[in-house]
């Protein structure tokens, strides 16, 4: 499969009475993106705004983060099977809208949703303060159900993000950059003395508001299986979470993966990147018993050397991720695995919940129980009263002078497990 | 908390979901839960077959506490 990223740099995102891209600019007419927002009769009220970075901006509670894309080639259309019909994507021509993003806030519905500051010490530890975001902010009918309101929401950000990434169908890319995978045969032929390394992702599905969908299937009803790495690109794979902030990924994630990127960027250098596995992280044992079995039998189907697995949120996902390492590893294939950790304040408790021998190759998104204290900002989009209750804040958490304590899990993507953000100890 | 009961001379059964942590974390006698979400029961089911998962559960937990062990063991059914 090949797929070209067509990259149109955006810089800026004003409102117009005509949505359009211009010399990098991102013109937005509000009130057809409101208008297409109340097309769902979930939603009672919307507000868009526009928060830039280095702005004295917070964006709480924020549900999910998406890139603005659209399909110009190659079949199938963004986030097949939720938005587009449910054709094969992942070959052709992509453009992107660079540099932009859309958030979705409002109404609380879970407990784990984060908090975006464009500014400030909170702005270092999240990559969307970088982005020129377009917030949409919206309110539920009244005597909605959780389920409907997190579906209602997710659907509303996804709409935007197409209807603004469609403006870019007939644009001339600043940049293109190119991304081929080779059958399993071919990858043989081609890279003969390389090491054969594949990417498992793992897929949040703990239900109660932690879900995935691929392929518009709800994530904890798959059995693990191989996708194209070009096909996330696409939108295969997007966000059911109302974002447990610091480490649930959001849309935007599934379409930037990092681990993805560096693989296809040494493929054919130093490694044969020959594919990617999904698996979920269900909450019965058996599932997950289950799926790190099928994992690791996908891993030596695939004659790898090694592995590269994600894991995604914490808690008992950490003995999936323990499982999978665990069974992979006794097929004989080098693993490394990527987490975060919940190491207590002072980071002296122990950080997974799970722990073997054979993980003894392990990458670190960051202490999510550390806490910071995020100062008072000019304007809030959405709202601060849920500020104590979301996951990482606590009772009393705002000071008198107007600033929060929070650990950082509340920061949307702080210590993303596929590398979004840049936490380092150096 | 079940190591700290254990170690004033009191037995425990460890009632969880994820046996594999009760493992790591040292748990001598373990009972398996239905799952995460809902350890002792199923909403999918009806409410007199929520019972007898119940009192299963409780049964074999009860059987576990009354059983002499050498190892850590899970008390399957």
């Amino acid at each position: 499969m090949k797929l070209e990223l067509g990259y149109i740099n955006i810089h800026d995102i004003q409102f117009s009475n005509e949505s359009k891209i211009e010399n990098g600019v991102l013109y937005v007419d509000k009130a057809a993106v409101e208008a297409l927002v109340l097309e769902d009769e979930h939603i009672k009220t919307v507000e868009v705004d526009i928060a830039r970075p280095g702005e004295s901006v917070r964006i709480t509670p924020v549900k999910d983060v998406i890139e603005p894309r659209v399909k110009v080639s190659g079949g199938g259309g963004m986030f097949p099977g939720v938005i587009s019909k449910v054709d094969t994507v992942g070959s052709g021509r992509t453009h992107v809208l660079k540099g932009s993003a859309v958030v979705t806030t409002g109404k609380i519905v879970g407990f784990q949703e984060g908090i975006i500051d464009m500014t400030g010490v909170g702005a270092q530890y999240t990559p969307f303060s970088k982005t020129v975001n377009l917030v949409v902010n919206c309110d539920p009918v009244d005597g909605i159900a959780p389920h409907e309101h997190e579906h209602a929401v997710r659907m509303v950000g996804l709409k935007v993000a197409v209807y603004l990434g469609e403006l870019a169908r007939n644009l001339t890319p600043d940049e293109i950059k190119t991304y081929e995978t080779c059958s399993i045969k071919e990858g043989f032929e081609k890279y003969p003395g390389l090491p054969r390394v594949a990417y498992v992702q793992m897929l949040q599905s703990q239900g109660l508001l932690h879900d995935t969908y691929v392929y518009g299937v709800d994530a904890k009803k798959i059995i693990p299986t191989l996708i194209s790495p070009t096909e996330t690109m696409d939108g295969a794979i997007l966000s059911g979470n109302c974002v447990s902030a610091c480490d649930k990924n959001p849309t935007y994630n599934h379409l930037n993966n990092p681990v993805v990127e560096d693989l296809f960027a040494q493929h054919g250098k130093t490694l044969n990147f020959v594919g990617m596995i999904i698996t979920n992280e269900n909450v019965y044992l058996a599932d997950k018993e289950r799926s790190s079995n099928w994992t690791a039998q996908l891993c030596e189907y695939l004659s790898l050397d090694g592995a590269i697995v994600s894991q995604e949120g914490f808690g008992n996902p950490d003995t999936d991720l323990i499982m999978n390492c665990k069974k992979i590893e006794a097929k004989g294939i080098h693993t490394v695995i990527i987490t975060d950790e919940y190491a207590g304040r002072d980071g002296s408790s122990q950080s997974l919940a799970d722990a073997d021998p054979a993980a003894d190759a392990v990458v670190t998104g960051g202490n999510a129980n550390e806490l910071i204290t995020l100062p008072k900002l000019d304007k809030v989009i959405g709202s601060l009263l849920p500020i104590d209750k979301i996951a990482g804040g606590f009772d009393k958490n705002m000071l008198e002078d107007g600033s929060i304590m929070v650990e950082l899990q509340a920061i949307t993507g702080a210590t993303s497990e596929l590398g979004c953000n840049c936490l380092s100890a150096r | 908390m079940v190591k700290e009961i254990e170690r004033v001379g009191i037995p425990v059964v460890h009632i969880c979901t994820v046996t594999p942590i009760s493992l790591t974390v040292g748990a001598n006698r373990i009972v398996p839960a239905i799952a995460i979400p809902h350890p002792l029961g199923n909403p999918a089911l009806s409410l007199e077959e929520e019972k007898a998962i119940r009192r299963r559960i409780l049964t074999t937990a009860l059987k576990a506490l009354s059983t002499e062990v050498t190892d850590q063991t899970i008390f399957d059914n």
